[in-house]
């Protein structure tokens, strides 16, 4: 067809058709720098009060939890209610593995490396068993859409939870207590970055535009030959995967895990995390996670009232905001 | 026989307590379209109702009882309405995740701040209706088995008049069938939707009641895990069809005796949600729902 | 040479309501027709039967060479069918140019293992992707809202996008649902000339349906009517003018043999 040299005036990118930046993997670049970053910082990390370094650890890992369930949630708009019943199971799994399978593995005088290793091997098993989890629950109810699939997720989280309950080599009821200390702020803000990395990866990509096509429509979607089902369940397994990693790292920060800790109010906790950065909006969603994480430490001195706070604050933003706290892209006259 | 009829009596007025709660959940579903997750709490605030009321009225008595009731019913039935107003209706029509997490927020409230003025410890739910133990045979059954058991069918059907032969029931049911085309002939829909949650939240709160009168230990978490099975029982019977949250209930309260009973004890929660999930992957619009497609 | 796309008695219930009933009807390879009948006739859920959205109760339909039972929607789509439907149905979260890079998918083998290693063979395809997505804009004189989010397109536009993302999946049959609903008569003009010019350009077999007589009249080479779901009659526009079951449950008396707008 005719090329109108005029017409492409205005845009004098349009002849690469993305922005240079993105056209060189730059992601490539951003990842090496952000695990870089977060080894070096790491190494500083003794010199700072360790109170600081437990809540910046648990703000890695809600970033973690939050921006892989926007995958889920805010891109493909599958509203999960079940991300802490997939981090129970990779904290289970990868737990399991540090303290059955590490003292065999590791041998009488294990160096640092030797540690190092079991432990990235434990968390890919715990990511990958919860990845399994995941498309376990996602082929069958998938189909299901808005709130019903929310129930099923929730139901299936829950089931998780009780039969972790009666799982008795896994603590039980009671808990699985003795989990070696193994998460630091470089392998919780390394895989913080990986999970920001591949998100970000996977949707900024003609293949990834359709994990938002299927959201917005998914008759469309289908219309244009997108199996949307395929992006649903892909999207529900690598949500799930990185929610296995964030309960390894998360088991072996706090040494002892339990059932209940991963009910559904800690779901809802990430939901929130993903509606307040403002479904789909990466950065939102990071800057969401910090925020719920602080916050709760702020208001330790009102402990009572913490809780009441949490929840009304909750509610003036679901009804002043609904587009989300964070989220400027499409200002009020969108709404 | 004696075991499984035992089990059964149990059963049956645990289901009707479950049913009372999950005609909430389908009332609200079918005029809102959304799940009420506060529901659940209203019940628990339902209960602690009770607990502070049955102190004014002599304990043990039937007008006692019967009054502690109403009172309950009344008091929840202004809170239900109060919810919507506040925390609801600035929402109606936005996206169904926001209301959703609005619901939840509202509920996390009603705990937390239930913890705050109730607190958090358990408390033992007093004797409001005269108490006698009754044995057929080897089986037996509590005074307070038997009013669950007459209470909970005379409330539901009151629901049912009201909502078959009032001119109010006939605007909610209006309203459940198409929002848009109520308003357009006329209907308030603002009245509606208040008054679903009035009766919603009374027979939760009549609920609560019946329930700590057989599970006398209260506390403000106490909604949680009944709400969740409620809510089941609404979807297995079929979201947005009153008979069937009665028949969702009964079910839901059976399968859970029984399994409770049996020596997979420990996995008695799990069975609610094993329920739904078969019920909505196999027959999502429940066993008395009708399913609509969308039209393209 | 076989007709590219044929339905066999082709019949589908919603519940008590029969939508479409028994019809048989063929369109050739490069043929331009229209589907015409009063509101509630079925034209739309004929198009719901052809690309899969519905199951017929009844009847076959095949297209070139497929049989389409039990196809889903994107498997049909994947055969070369491509729809815009009665009700716009955009991505809102995507730009302009986004809507028809999404639609660039189907040609792709490209999967979410190579967005994360993005080799030289991944950047190019990508690249090609967004020129051609670039074109078609162009083509359509869309690229100056390259940017804008799809539903912020003034009503025709956001028609005539749905027209070019319906391209990009590069169809051999093209179904459109009411194309010109809620234009002006220059707009009408316009789409007149853009459907004939594709069916040219692209060399594609085109399914109109359509109220505006001017249109259907103008651009189809044949037609067929539907009412209460089945066929009552099809030929030249010429022919449909004159038919007296079409003007009695159609047309209309006044506009029997000129239909103004
Ligand atoms: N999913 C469905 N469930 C029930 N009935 C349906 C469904 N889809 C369509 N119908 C009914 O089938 C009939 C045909 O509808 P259809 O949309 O195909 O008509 P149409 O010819 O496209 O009309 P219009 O010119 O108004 O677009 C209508 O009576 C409609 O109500
Ligand atoms: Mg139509």
């Amino acid at each position: 067809m005719a090329e109108i040299p005029q017409s492409r005036a205005p845009n004098p990118k349009s002849d690469t058709p993305v922005p240079v930046w993105r056209l060189l993997p730059r992601q490539h670049l951003a990842l090496a720098l952000g695990l870089v970053a977060a080894v070096v910082i790491s190494r500083f990390s003794g010199s700072i009060d360790a109170y600081l370094v437990d809540v910046a650890i648990g703000i890695g890992i809600n970033v973690i939890l939050a921006v892989s369930l926007n995958l889920v949630n805010g891109h493909t708009g599958q509203f999960s209610l079940g991300h802490a019943g997939f981090m129970s199971v990779g904290a289970y799994l990868a737990a399991a593995c540090t303290v059955f399978a590490g003292p065999r593995l590791l041998g009488a005088a294990p160096g640092p490396l030797a540690h190092n290793l079991l432990f990235f091997g434990a968390l890919l098993i715990g990511g990958l068993g919860a990845a399994f989890a995941g498309l376990l629950v996602g082929i069958p109810s998938l189909r299901l859409k808005g709130d019903y699939l929310a129930l099923v997720t929730l139901g299936f989280g829950e089931i998780i939870r009780v039969i972790f309950q009666n799982v008795e080599v896994l603590g039980g009821a009671l808990g699985f207590n003795g989990v070696p200390a193994y998460t630091d702020f470089a392998w919780a803000y390394g895989w913080g970055v990986l999970t920001i990395f591949t998100v970000s990866c996977l949707v900024n990509s003609t293949y990834g535009r359709g994990f938002i096509a299927t959201h917005d429509n998914e008759i469309a979607a289908q219309s244009i030959g997108l199996d949307t089902t395929r992006y649903k369940t892909v999207a529900f397994a690598v949500g799930a995967f990185f929610a296995g990693v964030a309960g390894g790292l998360f088991a072996h920060l706090k040494l002892s895990i339990d059932p209940r800790g991963f009910d559904f109010t800690r779901s809802i906790e990430i939901v929130v995390m993903v509606i307040l950065g403002g479904m789909g909006n990466t950065l939102g969603v990071i800057l969401a996670a910090v925020l719920l994480t602080i916050l709760p430490e702020i208001l330790r001195p009102v402990a009572e009232y913490r809780m009441v706070l949490y929840s009304l604050l909750l509610i003036i933003l679901m009804i002043t905001r609904p587009q989300g706290l964070l989220n400027f892209r499409f200002g009020k006259t969108r709404l | 026989m004696t075991e499984f009829l035992q089990q059964l009596i149990n059963g049956l007025s645990l289901g009707a307590i479950y049913a009372l709660l999950a005609l909430g959940y389908t009332m609200v579903y079918g005029v809102l379209r959304f799940i009420n997750f506060a529901h659940a709490d209203v019940f628990m605030v339902g209960s602690f109702a009770g607990y502070y009321l049955g102190r004014l009225v002599p304990g043990g008595t039937l007008w006692g009882g019967l009054a502690v009731l109403a009172a309950a019913m009344i008091a929840c039935a202004l809170l239900g309405v109060l919810i919507e107003r506040l925390a609801y209706r600035p929402l109606r029509g936005g996206p169904t995740l926001n209301v959703l997490i609005t619901a939840i927020g509202v509920s996390l409230l009603l705990q937390y701040s239930g913890q705050i003025i109730f607190g958090a410890t358990p408390r033992t739910f007093p004797q409001l209706f005269p108490v006698a133990q009754f044995h057929l045979g080897r089986v037996g059954i509590s005074s307070n088995q038997i009013v669950v058991i007459v209470v909970a069918p005379l409330l539901i059907a009151g629901l049912q008049l009201v909502v078959f032969k009032t001119r109010m029931g006939m605007a909610m049911r209006a309203v459940s069938l198409n929002l848009k085309a109520a308003q357009l002939v006329g209907v308030n829909i603002n009245t509606v939707i208040s008054f679903t949650f009035a009766l919603g939240s009374a027979l939760a709160a009549a609920g609560g009641i019946l329930y700590s009168m057989n599970y006398p230990s209260i506390d403000p978490l106490m909604g949680v895990m009944p709400g969740l099975k409620a809510f089941t029982a609404a979807i297995l019977g079929g979201i947005g069809s009153l008979p069937g949250a009665a028949l969702g209930g009964l079910i839901l309260g059976g399968a859970e005796t029984f399994v409770g009973g049996s020596q997979f004890s420990t996995y008695k929660d799990a069975i609610a949600f094993g329920i739904l999930i078969v019920i909505l992957l196999l027959r999502p619009a429940g066993l008395l729902g009708r399913w609509t497609a969308e039209k393209i | 040479m076989p007709p590219l796309l044929q339905l066999h008695q082709a019949t589908i219930r919603f519940g008590g309501l029969t939508a479409v009933n028994t019809v048989d009807f063929a369109i050739a390879e490069g043929s331009l027709c229209g589907l015409i009948g009063p509101n509630g006739a079925g034209k739309t859920t004929v198009f719901n039967l052809i690309t899969g959205v519905y199951a017929p109760t009844h009847g076959r339909i095949t297209f070139a060479g497929h049989d389409l039972a039990g196809k889903k929607v994107h498997e049909v789509a994947a055969l070369g069918i491509g729809r815009t439907f009665q009700n716009i149905r955009l991505f809102d979260r995507l730009s302009v140019f986004d809507n028809v890079r999404v639609a660039c998918n189907r040609h792709r083998a490209t999967g979410p293992l190579q967005t994360l290693v993005r080799l030289r063979a991944f950047r190019d395809d990508e690249a090609a992707v967004s020129r051609r997505a670039e074109e078609l804009l162009e083509m359509f004189n869309l690229l100056r809202f390259r940017d804008t989010p799809a539903t912020c397109l003034p009503y025709g536009e956001q028609r005539r996008l749905e027209i070019v993302r319906a391209l990009a999946t590069r169809p051999r049959l093209l179904l459109l649902d009411e194309p010109a609903a809620g234009m002006n008569p220059s707009e009408k003009a316009d789409l007149v000339r853009l459907i004939r010019h594709i069916h040219r350009e692209f060399g594609l077999t085109i399914l109109l349906v359509e109220h505006s007589m001017r249109v259907v009249m103008g651009v189809c080479q044949t037609i067929a009517v539907l009412d209460h779901g089945m066929k009552i009659a099809e030929g030249t526009p010429a022919e449909i003018r004159q038919n007296r079951k079409v003007i009695d449950a159609y047309l209309g008396e006044e506009h029997a043999p000129l239909k103004a707008e």
